[in-house]
C-alpha cells in the first residue's frame, strides 16, 4: 500500500495498478474454468514468477484448458505442442533446413520460440524429446547446430500430464521435473461448479471468445513489480530451512534442489503480489511448499510401501517446523539452539 | 554363595560396629571381647549351615545354637558337660545372671566395672541382634531393616546416660550399618554378572550406576528432611527453634523427676511453681545436731544474663577428694567470727535435682558416691549424671557466725578482683542507679551499703509479701518490684542482689529450704519452705547470707545479729530465730503460711510464675514461614503482572505515538508518504513484538495450544476458528496477529492498532472461556512464567552437566586406572 510510488522504465506496477491487471487476467480465466480459483491463482503466481508449471491430473478436468485460458487471457505468442511417442526434439527446440535460394542453412524456429508454450501430455513423448525442453526451460534458450537462441520473455512452459495411465508414457526424468517451478492438481470442480459448467459449456466452448485482457509488456511489468517484493530475513531462513528439512527428512531419499529454493521464494513473492501484499509471510511459503516441492523430491521405498505420497510427506514437514524467530528463541521452543550459524535444519519428528 | 558367605561375615562385623556405644557404659573393654567371640560363633555356625544349604529356620537355629554355646563357655556355672555343653544348671545359672543383672543395672553407675550379669546381658543382647541381623541380611535380604536392632543397641546407652552422649560410638555404628547396605548392593549387582559400558568397557564394582544420580538426590532430600523436620515440630526440646524462639529463658524448666544439667536449671521457675502447689509434700528430712540451722541450701543463682539471674555452670572435684575447710581460710581474720562445726544427716524424700541441699559450709561428707562434686565458690554439692532422688547421705559442716563490727572492718573488694566482673555486673537500669545512691550515700563501707539496703525492704518502707506476682528477675521485673513493693522470697533476694550489685559489692541469690516441722532435731521440709535469700561477698570473710524476706511472712525465717529483721526493730538485734522458728510451734508454722497462701493459690496458675518471656515464640515462626510461602508463591503471579504491565505500556504507548503520527500523515494520498526513522520503525516492531508475546503467554496462561511452527497468522486464524474468542476478539486477535506478522516480515511494521485494548479483549475472552480452575491457575501460577523459569533451570543444569562432564574428562585423562595393566585400553 505504501512505497512503490517510483516507476521507471520498464519498471514495476504500483499496486492499485497490479491488482487490476491480474485481477483480470484472474477474472478471464475464471470464465473457462469454474470454481478453481486458488488453481488460477497458483498458475498467475507461476507465471509471474518466471516459472514454468504442471499440470497433474486425471484426464478430462480441465488441464488443458487452463493451460490454454491462460495464455489467450494475455495477448502474446502461444504455441502447442502435443506429446507424442514420435516426437523428435527438433520438433520442439526447431531445425536448420538447406535454403535451395541462399544456398544456405536456415533456422526453423520450434514450438519453444512463443511467449508461453503449452505442452500436452509430456510424459507421453520420449525421454530423448523431453529432454529438448531442458535448456530452453532453464536457460531460456535454444542451441541448434552450434547456433544458441535466445527466448522471448516472458518464457512459461505449461504441460500437462496423467498420472493414472502409465502404459506408453516416460515418466519425467528428474532433472526435467526439478525444471518445473510448480506442480498443480486441477480436482474435480465441486457440483455447483459443475452445474455452472453444464450451462456454460453446454454449447460452445467459450473459450473461443476468450479475448486477452493483458499483453506481454504489462506481464513484463507484472514480473518486474513481483521481483520487488520483500522478503524479510526471517522468511529466507525459514524457505531455507524448509527445504533443508526435505533434505533431512527420514522418509525421502531425495530432497529438494536450491533452484527448488529459489523457485520457491519466487513463487512466494508472486502469491504475496496477488495477494496485494508488498511483503512475503511464511505462510505463502507454507501454502507453496506442496505445489513447489513436492514432485522435486523422491520418497525413500519405505515411505512408497507406506502409501504415502510426497504431498503428505511434504506437507507433514510443513507442520512440524518451526518458525525461525529474527530476534530471539522462543521461549516455548524446548529444542536446542541451533547457533552454529551453519543454518543446521531445526527439523525434528514432533513427539506426540 | 560366596557373595552371601561375605555378606554373612559383613554382617557380623557391622554387629560388632554397632555395639560400639556399649563402650561408654563399660570401664574396660572386656565386653568387646566377648561379644567378639559371641558374633564370631555366630557368624561360623551361619555359615556352616549356609554350606550345607540349609533352609532358614535352620539357620537360625544354628545360630541360637551358637550362641548358646559361647555364652556356655563365657560365663560357666561349674555344672557344663565337658565344660561347653549346657545343662539344666546352666540356664539355671543364666536365669539368677538375668536376675542380677536387673538389680546391677539399678544399683551401678556408669562407667561400670566388668560385672558377670552386665556382660552376660551385653553379650547375650549384642548376640542376639548379630542372629536377627544375619537372618534379615543373609537370609531375607533386607539390610536396611537391620539397621532397627542395630540402633536398639544404640539406645542402651541413652537410656543409661542422664545427660547426653557422645555421637562418635553412633557414628562407628551407622559406619557398620552403611557397610552392610554397600555390601548386599554390590552383591545384588554382581548377580548381574559383569556389567560393561556400551562400547564394551568393564565397569568397576565401585563406579555408581546411572541411577545413581537420582539415589543421591532422593538422598538429599531425605537429610534435608530429617534435619529440618525436628526443627520444625515445636514439641521437641533443646531444637534449634526452640533455642531461637525461647532465649533460653524457659528450658530445662527443672521439672522435679527430671535430672538436667546443674548448669541449666531454672531455679527460680522451679521455686515459684513449688511454692504455688497448691497440696503440700514432703521434699527432704534433716536431722542435725546443730540447736538453730541456718537455711538447708542446695543452690545458687550467681549469673546475670538477659533474662536476669541464673545459674553459672558449676565447676569442681569429686567429693570423694575432700572438702575445703573455710576455717583454715580465714584464720588471720577470725576476729568477730564464730564457727562452729555441727552434723547433719538427710534424707531426700521427693527432691529430684542434680544438686544434694546441705548447710554451708559442708566439710566432710559419707554416702556420697564420687559422681557428685563440690563447687568451693558456689559451695553447691552437684553431679553432671546422678540426681538427688532418694538419697540419703550424712555430712559435717561449720556454721559461721558474724559481728557487724567483723563485716564492718571487711577491705572493700579491689578492683581488679575477679569477682567485682563475676558478682557484680548488673544491666544499667536507671531507677536502680538512683535507688541505690540514695540509700548508700554517706555510707563508708560494705557493710554499712549493704545493711541499708537489706534495711530497705521493710514494712515501714511499703514492702509485703504476697506469692501472686510476676516472678522475673530482669531489669524491667525487679523495677516492677521496687515499685509496687509487692513479691516473695524470690523478688526480694534478687532484688537486693540487684541493689548491692549495683552498689559494687558481690553478691548472688541462694535457693534452699527454711528449717520448719521440727521435731527433736528432725526437721521435715516441704515444698512451701524453698526459700530465695541473698549472699554478699566480704573479702576476707566470704559468702555472707542476707534474707530480704519479711520474715513474718517465712516460717522458719532466720535472723542474724548482721542482719536483724528491719521490721521489728524494737526486738533485740540478736532475735535469733533458734527459738522463734522452732519454737513457734510446728503446727503452727506449717499452718499459717499455708494460710495465708491458699487463697493466692487459687487465683493463681502456676505457669504465670515462671520467668516472664512472653510465651511460646514458634506460633510467631510458623506465620512467618506461612506468609514467606505466601510471597513465594506470589512470585510468578507477580512476574506475569509487571511483565504483562510492562507490555501493556509499550503497546499504550505505540498506539498514542501512532495517533500523532497518523495526524501529520494525514496529506494525501500518493503525495507523500511518511518516511519513519529507523528509530520509530524499530520501537513499532518492538511494540507489536510486545504486543504478541503478551497474546502467546496469555495463551499458555490459558492453556491454549501455542505451535511453534504456526504463524502469527495462522494461529489467529486458529483461535477464530476454534471458537476461543468472540465478536470483538476475533478483530482483536486478527489485529495483534497482522501487526505481528507486520513486524516480522514486511517493510513497514503496522503503525495504527490499539493492540492494548486488542490484548485487553482478547484475554477476557480467553478468560471467559477457559474454566474456573484454569483461570485460577492463570491467575495465581501463570503457566507462562513457570514454563520459562523451568526452561532456563533446564539450561542452567544442562549448562552445568556439560561443564561438569567437560572436566570430568579432562581429570580422567590423569587417572591412574588409564595405565593399570589389566584394564583394557578402551
Amino acid at each position: 500500500m505504501t512505497q512503490q510510488t517510483w516507476d521507471e522504465l520498464g519498471g514495476t506496477l504500483p499496486s492499485d495498478q497490479f491488482r487490476a491487471a491480474s485481477d483480470a487476467i484472474v477474472a478471464n480465466i475464471e470464465e473457462v474454468i469454474e470454481g478453481k480459483t486458488a488453481t488460477v491463482r497458483l498458475a498467475l503466481a507461476v507465471l509471474l514468477a518466471e516459472g514454468h508449471l504442471l499440470i497433474e491430473d486425471v484426464p478430462g478436468v480441465g488441464k488443458t484448458k487452463l493451460a490454454k485460458a491462460l495464455a489467450r487471457s494475455i495477448d502474446c505468442s502461444v504455441r502447442r505442442i502435443q506429446f507424442t511417442p514420435d516426437l523428435l526434439p527438433s520438433d520442439v527446440t526447431g531445425v536448420s533446413v538447406y535454403n535451395q535460394e541462399t544456398h544456405d542453412f536456415e533456422f526453423k524456429p520450434g514450438a519453444v520460440f512463443a511467449n508461453l508454450v503449452v505442452g500436452d501430455e509430456i510424459n507421453r513423448a520420449s525421454p530423448k524429446t523431453q529432454s529438448a525442453l531442458l535448456e530452453c526451460m532453464e536457460e531460456r534458450q535454444v542451441t541448434v547446430d552450434g547456433v544458441t537462441y535466445e527466448l522471448q520473455t516472458p518464457f512459461m512452459v505449461i504441460a500437462t500430464q496423467n498420472p493414472i495411465e502409465m502404459e506408453g508414457t516416460y515418466p519425467l526424468p528428474e532433472a526435467q521435473r526439478d525444471r518445473f517451478t510448480a506442480r498443480i492438481a486441477m480436482g474435480y470442480p465441486d457440483p455447483g461448479a459443475e452445474l455452472a459448467m453444464l450451462d456454460v459449456h453446454g454449447g460452445r466452448d467459450p473459450i473461443h471468445e476468450l479475448r486477452p485482457v493483458s499483453d506481454a509488456a504489462t506481464v513484463r511489468k507484472l514480473i518486474a513489480t513481483v521481483r520487488d517484493v520483500h522478503v524479510a530475513d526471517a522468511v529466507k531462513q525459514y524457505a531455507v530451512d524448509l527445504v533443508t528439512a526435505t533434505r533431512e527428512s527420514p522418509d525421502l531419499r531425495l530432497g529438494a534442489s536450491p533452484r527448488a529454493t529459489l523457485q520457491l521464494l519466487r513463487t512466494a513473492r508472486a502469491v504475496a503480489a496477488l495477494e496485494g501484499r508488498d511483503y512475503v509471510l511464511p505462510d505463502d511459503l507454507q501454502a507453496l511448499a506442496v505445489p513447489v516441492l513436492a514432485h522435486r523430491v523422491i520418497p525413500t521405498a519405505d515411505a512408497q510401501l507406506a502409501r504415502r505420497t510426497t504431498d503428505a510427506i511434504v506437507s507433514e514437514l510443513v507442520h512440524r517446523l518451526a518458525l525461525p524467530h529474527e530476534r530471539q528463541r522462543s521461549p516455548y521452543d524446548t529444542r536446542p539452539p541451533s547457533g552454529d550459524g551453519t543454518g543446521r535444519s531445526q527439523y525434528e519428528p514432533r513427539r506426540r | 554363595m560366596r557373595g552371601r558367605r561375605h555378606l554373612g561375615f559383613v554382617a557380623a562385623a557391622a554387629t560388632l560396629l554397632a555395639a560400639a556405644p556399649m563402650s561408654t557404659i563399660y570401664d574396660r573393654w572386656t565386653w568387646l571381647v566377648q561379644c567378639a567371640v559371641v558374633v564370631g560363633l555366630i557368624a561360623g555356625a551361619a555359615t556352616l549351615t549356609r554350606w550345607w544349604r540349609a533352609p532358614v529356620w535352620a539357620q537360625g537355629l544354628s545360630m541360637v545354637a551358637a550362641l548358646l554355646l559361647g555364652l556356655t563357655w563365657i560365663f560357666p556355672s561349674g555344672q557344663e558337660l565337658v565344660s561347653l555343653l549346657p545343662t539344666p544348671g546352666t540356664l539355671t545359672h543364666f536365669g539368677s545372671l538375668l536376675a542380677s543383672s536387673g538389680e546391677d543395672m539399678r544399683s551401678y553407675g556408669v562407667p561400670v566395672q566388668d560385672l558377670d550379669s552386665l556382660l552376660f546381658i551385653t553379650a547375650l543382647g549384642v548376640g542376639g541382634v548379630a542372629i536377627v541381623v544375619d537372618l534379615l541380611t543373609v537370609g531375607m535380604r533386607r539390610p536396611a531393616l537391620a539397621g532397627l536392632p542395630m540402633l536398639a543397641i544404640y539406645s542402651v546407652p541413652v537410656a543409661v546416660h542422664v545427660d547426653s552422649v557422645s555421637a562418635v560410638p553412633f557414628v562407628i555404628g551407622a559406619v557398620g550399618f552403611l557397610w552392610l547396605l554397600a555390601a548386599d548392593n554390590v552383591d545384588r549387582v554382581r548377580h548381574f554378572g559383569r556389567r560393561f559400558t556400551g562400547d564394551g568397557r568393564d565397569v568397576d564394582v565401585w563406579e555408581p550406576s546411572p541411577l545413581a544420580a537420582a539415589g543421591r538426590r532422593l538422598a538429599v532430600i531425605g537429610v534435608a528432611v530429617a534435619v529440618l523436620l525436628p526443627l520444625a515440630v515445636p514439641g521437641m526440646t533443646s531444637g534449634l527453634l526452640s533455642q531461637l524462639g525461647t532465649g533460653g529463658g524457659g528450658e530445662g524448666n527443672g521439672r522435679p523427676g527430671q535430672g538436667g544439667s546443674p548448669g541449666r536449671v531454672n531455679l527460680f521457675a522451679q521455686l515459684s511453681g513449688e511454692l504455688n502447689r497448691s497440696e503440700q509434700r514432703d521434699m527432704v528430712k534433716v536431722t542435725t545436731n546443730d540447736p538453730d540451722p541456718f537455711y538447708l541450701r542446695f543452690a545458687v543463682a550467681d549469673d546475670f544474663g538477659r533474662t536476669g539471674f541464673g545459674p553459672r555452670s558449676p565447676e569442681g572435684a569429686p567429693v570423694t577428694q575432700g572438702l575445703p575447710d573455710p576455717r583454715d581460710m580465714s584464720r588471720e581474720q577470725n576476729a568477730g567470727i564464730t564457727r562452729t562445726q555441727y552434723q547433719a544427716e538427710v534424707e531426700i524424700v521427693d527432691f529430684a535435682m542434680p544438686f544434694l541441699p546441705v548447710y554451708t559450709a559442708p566439710v566432710s561428707t559419707r554416702n556420697v558416691d564420687g559422681n557428685w562434686r563440690y563447687d568451693p565458690t558456689m559451695q553447691v554439692l552437684y553431679s553432671e549424671r546422678a540426681s538427688s532422688r532418694n538419697k540419703k547421705y550424712s555430712f559435717e559442716f561449720v556454721r559461721s557466725e558474724y559481728t557487724p563490727a567483723a563485716l564492718a572492718a571487711a577491705p572493700q573488694l579491689a578492683p581488679e578482683h575477679a569477682f567485682r566482673k563475676l558478682y557484680t555486673t548488673v544491666e544499667p537500669v536507671r531507677e536502680v542507679e538512683e535507688l541505690v545512691g540514695r540509700l548508700t550515700t554517706g555510707k563508708r563501707n560494705d557493710y554499712d551499703r549493704v545493711r541499708a539496703i537489706y534495711d530497705h525492704f521493710s514494712r515501714k518502707n511499703g514492702f509485703s509479701y504476697a506469692l501472686n506476682t510476676e516472678g522475673g528477675t530482669s531489669g524491667q521485673d525487679i523495677v516492677n518490684f521496687l515499685t509496687n513493693k509487692v513479691g516473695f522470697c524470690q523478688q526480694y533476694a534478687a532484688a537486693m542482689t540487684w541493689l548491692v550489685r549495683e552498689a559494687g559489692v558481690p553478691a548472688r541469690v541462694a535457693f534452699g529450704f527454711t528449717s520448719a516441722n521440727r521435731s527433736s532435731n528432725t526437721y521435715t521440709l516441704t515444698n512451701n519452705n524453698l526459700h530465695a535469700w541473698t549472699e554478699v561477698y566480704f573479702t576476707g570473710i566470704g559468702w555472707v547470707p542476707f534474707d530480704p524476706t519479711p520474715a513474718a511472712s517465712i516460717t522458719g525465717s532466720w535472723r542474724s545479729e548482721w542482719a536483724p529483721d528491719p521490721d521489728a526493730p524494737e526486738q533485740s538485734p540478736t532475735a535469733p530465730s533458734a527459738s522463734a522458728g522452732p519454737t513457734a510451734d510446728p503446727s503452727a508454722g506449717a499452718e499459717s503460711p499455708d494460710g495465708a497462701e491458699r487463697p493466692l493459690d487459687e487465683a493463681f496458675d502456676g505457669g504465670a510464675g515462671i520467668a516472664p518471656d512472653s510465651g511460646p515464640r514458634w506460633p510467631l515462626w510458623v506465620v512467618a514461614v506461612a506468609v514467606l510461602l505466601v510471597l513465594l508463591l506470589t512470585v510468578p503471579a507477580l512476574r506475569r503482572v509487571l511483565l504483562r504491565r510492562r507490555r501493556q505500556v509499550r503497546a499504550a504507548a505505540a498506539a498514542s505515538t501512532l495517533a500523532s503520527v497518523t495526524a501529520d500523515g494525514d496529506v494525501p494520498p500518493g503525495v507523500a508518504r511518511v518516511v519513519l526513522s529507523d528509530s520509530e520503525l524499530a520501537r513499532a516492531r518492538a511494540d507489536a513484538h510486545a504486543a504478541w508475546d503478551e497474546l502467546v503467554d496469555t495463551l499458555v496462561d490459558f492453556r491454549v495450544r501455542v505451535d511453534p511452527a504456526e504463524t502469527p497468522r495462522a494461529t489467529a486464524d486458529r483461535l477464530v476458528r476454534e471458537g476461543l474468542t468472540a465478536g470483538t476478539a476475533d478483530e482483536a486477535v486478527r489485529l495483534l496477529g497482522h501487526a505481528e506478522e507486520r513486524a516480522r516480515y514486511a517493510r513497514e511494521p503496522l503503525r495504527h492498532g490499539p493492540l492494548a485494548d486488542a490484548l485487553r479483549s482478547v484475554r477476557r475472552a480467553l478468560s471467559a472461556g477457559a474454566d474456573r480452575r484454569t483461570r485460577l491457575v492463570a491467575a495465581t501460577l501463570p503457566p507462562s512464567v513457570l514454563y520459562r523459569w523451568r526452561l532456563a533451570a533446564m539450561d542452567l543444569s544442562a549448562g552445568f552437566v556439560g561443564f561438569t562432564g567437560r572436566f570430568r574428562d579432562r581429570l580422567l585423562r590423569w587417572s591412574p586406572r588409564r595405565v593399570l595393566a589389566n584394564r583394557p585400553s578402551r
